[in-house]
């Protein structure tokens, strides 16, 4: 046991006062947390300096509007925010990691509790918000974790598994059926005419089936992104495979240093589902890439000026493309979003980490 | 348009080497440039080795080279373009991506057709390259 102060002495010093007004200065100075009030129905109603460092909002500018506000769009519309409310009231507390919005519309991963306060009645005053950026601590455990190594593995596992299809269906079946397709050519100029027609008409079911397998391959095996890196990865896929689809096509890029294999891969994945959307769906007649370094990782767009159809709650056919998409983004540690208004096309949005490559596996188990 | 009967200005047909690893595509590209009154088919390889040894032993007119050959297209391209400078090179390829006909160009080829092209077109292409 140490050796304490007399009691007396050590309690006259903790009770120094502190006026409202002080305690007010501390928490509208405080930068580390963003510490704010909402209203019962989630106006908010007070801000900090933590607030506008964290959520890029002046205190002019957030005064007065709903919290939802901070939350992306399929946390809207899924009643997110609304749901966190009604949690405290019933709880007192909600705590919650996820991502959040800035004033820019980029995002952090936050970390949230909402309290609710009760006035001496017991009526509700309104509630108190606590949130902090997380999003360097994220990133940090994420870059080093098992689960990166994981996820490393499993890109790298599907990308074989794809590749050797890809060959194989190169090697064989195109092959094969190119053999047949020239046979059949050939077969033609030699029979009476009679048959010529109908062989002709085989012949060119043939050569519309190699098309597609050839496509088919292309898709399976993009050529160029393990070859020459993302960038030009991604620019090749525009050349060949959008510049074939008759769409105008920009491309803006700005990295400041070239993702791992792994990243490089999941970014074009996922832009690929994408414009293959545009194609399939979007009616567009232009298409416009953008792909920056952000946040310590990689922000993507594809956006497209097309009919911007709502997403179509088709239940006889079941859609893949959009849960792929925010699969891969998630498992890299990132998010995905689509903002889609009628008239206006279609926007893909989406944002994973970069982190450093892993380091070999040292610790195998046998 | 008709083919001409001959090939060469001396009368006698361009001489060609057919090279694809796939023995039932190199058996129907055979049939078909054999059918052919003004292309003689000279040789016919499986390999980069067969390649060129042909290449060397015929110095052919024309060379009909797979992409995703063994040994490499554009390798074998770039060997046959030494020991029989005067051959011309069609690459014939199932993938038309920019890097591999950039690669294959690179290589010194002259004409690159689509797998999946009509005969027609594939003998136009030989005969382009051939009469340029
Ligand atoms: N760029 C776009 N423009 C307009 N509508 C789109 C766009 N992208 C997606 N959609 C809509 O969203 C739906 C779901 O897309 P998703 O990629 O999940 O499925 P899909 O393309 O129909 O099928 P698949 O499983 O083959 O990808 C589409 O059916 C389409 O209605
Ligand atoms: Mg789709």
């Amino acid at each position: 046991m140490t050796h304490q102060p007399p009691p007396q002495e050590y309690a006259r010093k903790q009770t120094g006062p502190l006026s409202e007004a002080a305690f007010t200065l501390l928490v509208q100075g405080v930068l580390d947390y963003g510490i704010f009030m909402l209203d019962p129905q989630g106006y908010v109603i007070s801000w900090n300096a933590g607030a506008e460092r964290i959520k890029g909002y002046s205190a002019a500018e957030i005064l007065g509007r709903h919290f939802s506000v901070f939350y992306p769009t399929e946390d809207k519309e899924a009643g997110k925010p609304q749901w966190e409310l009604e949690t405290a009231v019933a709880d007192g507390r909600l705590e919650d990691e996820g991502w959040r919005l800035r004033a820019d519309g980029s995002r952090f991963w936050a970390n949230v509790v909402i309290t609710a306060l009760w006035g001496e009645n017991g009526e509700l005053r309104g509630f108190g918000k606590v949130t902090r950026d997380m999003s360097e601590r994220r990133a940090a455990q994420h870059a080093l974790s098992e689960r990166r190594r994981l996820f490393d593995h499993l890109v790298q596992a599907q990308e074989t598994e794809r590749r050797r299809i890809a060959w194989d269906v190169h090697d064989d079946s195109i092959q094969a059926m190119v053999a047949v397709g020239m046979r059949l050519e050939l077969l033609a100029e030699r029979v009476p005419e009679s048959c010529a027609a109908e062989l002709e008409r085989l012949e060119a079911s043939v050569r519309g089936a190699i098309n597609r397998l050839r496509n088919l391959t292309f898709r399976l095996n993009p050529p160029g992104i393990d070859r020459h890196g993302l960038i030009e990865g991604l620019s090749n896929h525009l050349d060949d495979v959008v510049g074939a689809w008759g769409l105008t096509r920009s491309f803006e890029h700005r990295l400041d240093k070239e993702p791992t294999p792994e990243t490089a891969i999941t970014v074009f994945r996922i832009v690929q589902e994408a414009l293959l959307n545009v194609r399939k769906h979007a009616h567009a007649t232009a298409v416009t890439l953008r792909v920056e370094s952000a946040d310590g990782g990689i922000l993507t767009r594809v956006i497209d000026d097309g009919t911007g159809a709502p997403m179509s709650r088709d239940v006889v056919h079941e859609h893949f493309g959009i849960i792929e998409m925010r699969e891969r983004a998630e498992t890299a540690g990132g998010w995905w979003s689509m903002r889609s208004e009628p008239g206006t096309g279609t926007t893909v949005e989406f944002w994973v980490p970069s982190p450093e490559p892993t380091p070999p596996l040292t610790d195998d188990l046998p | 348009m008709t083919a001409r009967p001959s090939g060469d200005s001396t009368g006698s047909p361009w001489r060609v080497i057919l090279c694809d690893d796939n023995p039932m595509l190199l058996e129907a590209l055979c049939e078909v440039v054999t059918a052919q009154p003004d292309l003689e088919v000279v040789g016919t390889a499986l390999n980069a080795d067969q390649a060129i040894a042909l290449a060397r032993r015929h110095e052919p007119d024309l060379v009909v080279l797979d992409v995703r050959f063994p040994g490499g297209g554009h390798f074998v391209a770039k060997e046959i373009a030494r020991c029989s400078p005067d051959s011309r090179v069609v690459a014939f390829s199932a993938y038309g991506d920019k890097g591999s006909v950039d690669e294959m160009r690179n290589a010194g080829v002259a004409e690159y057709v689509l797998k999946g092209a009509t005969n027609r077109e594939f003998l136009a292409a030989l005969r382009r390259v051939a009469s340029p």
